[in-house]
């Protein structure tokens, strides 16, 4: 079999972030020695793990047409409720049940009201960031809780299982399945569906509230565990964690090819955009730029993708018309 | 004829357009004359519509030119149409539900000003005389969402005059209208005239454009056929050129609905909405039933919450006898599966593949694994069966033609083997190649002893497939109807509400 090229319109839309990535890699390697150094790569992977377990959840969410904004606070939370519960029981035991009472919680509050009721979910998961952060702030007086992670939480937020970064783990675990569930099950395909034509998916006998619920519940279970490896990292639970990274993750989201509109899209997608922009961050830190500028790099470069990700669709689509001719 | 140089007039030459795998017009030419009424006749998905769009603004041809006066001019968007007198109103109506009419009619242009802004009592004035123009009487403030449906289209003709129109295109703008509205749409078309616009109409009642137009232009699929004065056309000279193959009489079933047990019975269904009020009817075992009626009789309503996608406030729905819940799901395991009126915005699901729209209805647990190897098998079958033009389950659904995009849609919904499969506008935008395929499918279905329902517009293609024809008019069944006994006039006057 020979090795082709995927063409502009077979292409997934991640592609150009994926040449993108490997061209960044390798101006940097020939420029900073210092970015290829184990620890550098190694903090690019630990830094971007948190997003990207974010946006496994946030691909679901948005897939469906939706979006879930509550992430970040979510994160937040999740971590203060560890905080709490963590001197009360066995330390596994308090991870179990922090992911867990934040998927139930967060998950059927925002599950609930989006899909069985149909509200929007944009104002919903706008009204669940404000509802999480001030939890945050009123449980913790607004102050940071050091925390004796023990070696678990370590290791899932930042220490090594074996030779493999112990977060890097948690994404290949997260994204695999992920991968697996969207490509290869029934639920997989309805998520499709519900954000492609919402309409024809209810007439086809899917249960198109069922599906956007499951999704809120996925995203909220994503962000405990990401409010986990938060605490893993910093051994400690703030209020301001995560402020605003819902936007970041949703650029990456964004960036890897899914579409806002809903039914288009993919988690490797997602793992691809956001590793671009830490990659991107991490760059432009390493050059000495100031980290205001990373926020005008990164709004320049979802930009910039959104337009490439259009004219590629009307390059496509004007060369099949001339095909046809 | 053609001599005659347009001082004034428009001119369309050799346009071309493609929506992916569907040649919609090949090399089409159209001249419009000052002052005249011109019917594009065709049947649906000749290219009608694309045509007018085109001269509209709305679409960009792939090939051709438009002329205006004589000049070449550019037709990139609805403002440069109308930059050049050309102004369309369209099947779907395009105000804003929630402004006042007065706001409607100057919506975007030409607004009343003061020193203080927008000056609505000059807004309202000039809107007044529009309006008396086209012989109604409103007031310019009441919301546009609040006046029936053929009011709503005169205030889009007005919104048209409110712009220097020359020329005035027309899309199916008595589809949902009673005789005596149409009556009354007329007495303004010809006004028009007149006063010197072109009025460029399409229109599916071959009586009215018989009435009403100066000039004939016939598109078959997408091809230009022929164009005519008055003078030369009548019915027989119309259906000779826009259609190909006249169904033959041969092709019609021998019904015998005596002993066959009733499959579907609704009993004083009503619709929550209010669409459609205290509905009843059976369909027996083996049974074409065709449902006609205008556009906004309810009939769409009615299927949609058969299937239930729509929700109903009273009545009952029995498959054989059992009843059947109110719920999308519930309806296609008793066995009712509808094909929808519109494939793009409501059955197929324009970025999946073959796959994935033929297996939709096909459900397990959640999280079941999908197994290809056995989905592939259910896939060539349906492919082989309906001689569905794919290059393969994985191609996506929007690479093939709208008549095998349909076939798919079909076979999806063959796949939960129902007991009564419903279609609604089934060979809207289909060729007519696709079109005579699906009625063999149908036939043969019905003959194997599925019950099916079909809902049309086009009166032809009821009585080409219907052993019974029942109709809906505002709402309410107003005829229940054998096929052989009846006749179309019976079935339009019922459709319209002609006692």
């Amino acid at each position: 079999m020979k090795f082709k090229l995927p063409s502009l319109s077979t292409m997934p839309a991640w592609f150009g972030v994926l040449v993108l990535e490997v061209v960044l890699l390798i101006v940097m390697a020939l420029t900073q020695p210092v970015f290829f150094s184990g620890s550098n790569l190694s903090n690019i992977v630990r830094s971007s793990a948190i997003p990207i377990v974010l946006g496994i959840g946030m691909t679901y969410t948005i897939l469906t047409a939706g979006i879930d904004l509550s992430v970040g606070s979510v994160l937040a939370f999740s971590g203060i409720l560890l905080s709490g519960i963590i001197e009360l029981m066995p330390r596994y035991l308090a991870v179990v049940v922090t992911i867990a009472l934040v998927t139930i919680i967060v998950g059927g509050i925002n599950g609930t009201l989006i899909g069985r009721l149909g509200l929007n979910s944009f104002v919903v998961t706008l009204g669940t960031l404000g509802i999480f952060r001030g939890i945050a702030y009123l449980v913790t007086n607004g102050t940071t809780r050091s925390i004796d992670t023990g070696p678990l939480i370590n290791k899932i937020g930042d220490g090594n299982v074996g030779p493999i970064p112990g977060p890097l783990l948690v994404v290949i675990v997260l994204a695999g399945i992920s991968i697996y569930v969207l490509r290869s099950t029934y639920f997989g395909r309805d998520v499709y569906a519900v954000g492609g034509n919402e309409f024809a998916a209810k007439l086809a006998g899917i249960y198109t509230g069922r599906v956007k619920m499951n999704v809120y519940v996925i995203s909220a279970f994503c962000a405990g565990v990401a409010g986990i490896m938060q605490v893993g990292r910093l051994s400690s639970a703030a209020p301001t964690a995560g402020a605003g990274l819902e936007l970041t993750v949703v650029a990456g989201v964004l960036l890897g090819g899914t579409r806002l509109s809903g039914g288009v899209g993919s988690i490797w997608g997602t793992v691809i955009g956001l590793l671009f922009l830490q990659t991107v961050s991490n760059s432009l830190t390493i050059q000495g730029v100031s980290s205001y500028w990373q926020q005008v790099v990164t709004g320049v470069l979802l930009g910039a993708a959104v337009l490439f990700d259009r004219i590629r669709l009307e390059l496509s689509g004007r060369a099949k018309s001339k095909e046809k001719k | 004829m053609t001599i005659k140089t347009l001082t004034s007039g428009v001119e369309m030459r050799q346009i071309s357009k493609r929506f992916d795998a569907v040649q919609a017009l090949a090399n089409v030419n159209l001249e419009l004359h000052p002052g005249e009424v011109h019917t594009i006749a065709g049947e649906n998905g000749s290219g009608k519509s694309t045509l007018l769009k085109i001269l509209g603004g709305v679409l960009k041809p792939d090939d051709g030119q438009i002329l205006v006066a004589g000049e070449e001019k550019e037709f990139n968007s609805v403002r440069d149409a109308m930059r050049y007198g050309v102004t369309m109103v369209s099947q779907e109506l395009s105000l804003v539900p929630n402004l006042g009419i007065a706001e409607n009619v100057f919506i975007g242009h030409n607004q009343s000003r003061n020193k203080f802004g927008i000056d609505w009592k000059d807004t309202d004035r000039r809107a007044l005389e529009i309006l008396k123009r086209l012989n109604i009487t409103v007031d310019p403030r009441r919301e546009v969402s609040t006046l029936p449906q053929h009011e709503q289209q005169l205030v889009e003709i007005a919104r048209a005059l409110s712009f220097d129109t020359r020329v005035l295109l027309l899309d199916e703008p008595t589809s949902s209208l009673a005789p005596n509205e149409v009556a009354a749409l007329f007495k303004v078309v010809r006004q028009l005239r007149e006063d010197g616009v072109a009025v460029v109409l399409i229109t599916h009642r071959m009586s009215e454009m018989l009435e009403i137009s100066d000039r004939f232009t016939v598109l078959r699929d997408g091809k230009f056929i022929d164009t005519s004065d008055r003078s030369g056309v009548n019915e027989n000279w119309l259906i000779d050129r826009m259609v190909l193959n006249k169904p033959k009489e041969s092709a019609r079933r021998n019904f015998q609905s005596s002993g066959r047990k009733t499959v579907l019975e609704v009993k004083g269904l009503s619709d929550r909405a209010g669409a459609y009020s205290d509905i009843s009817f059976e369909v027996r075992e083996g049974e074409i039933v065709g449902l006609a009626g205008l556009a906004g009789a309810g009939r769409t309503e009615l299927v949609e919450t058969l299937a239930g996608v729509r929700q109903r406030s009273a009545g009952e729905v029995f498959i054989n006898g059992n009843q059947v819940g109110a719920n999308s799901r519930t309806a296609l395991k008793s066995g009712i599966a509808l094909v929808p009126d519109d494939r793009r915005l409501k059955s197929t699901i324009h970025e999946m593949s073959v796959r994935d729209n033929l297996m939709l209805s096909q459900h397990k647990f959640e999280i079941t694994h999908r197994s290809r190897k056995s989905e592939d098998k259910i896939i060539k079958s349906w492919i082989e069966k309906f001689s569905i033009k794919t290059s393969g389950p994985d191609a996506q659904i929007k690479s093939l033609s709208g008549g095998n995009q349909q076939k798919v849609v079909i076979a999806r919904c063959l796949q939960t083997n129902p007991k009564i499969l419903i279609l609604d506008e089934a060979t809207r935008g289909v060729d007519l190649g696709a079109k005579a395929e699906i009625y063999e499918i149908l036939r043969n279905l019905a003959n194997e002893g599925l019950s099916i329902l079909v809902v049309s517009s086009e009166i032809g293609e009821i009585f080409e497939i219907s052993d019974r024809i029942l109709v809906m008019h505002a709402g309410e069944l107003s005829a229940n109807l054998d096929r052989s006994k009846t006749s179309e006039a019976e079935v339009v006057a019922a459709a319209t509400g002609v006692k």
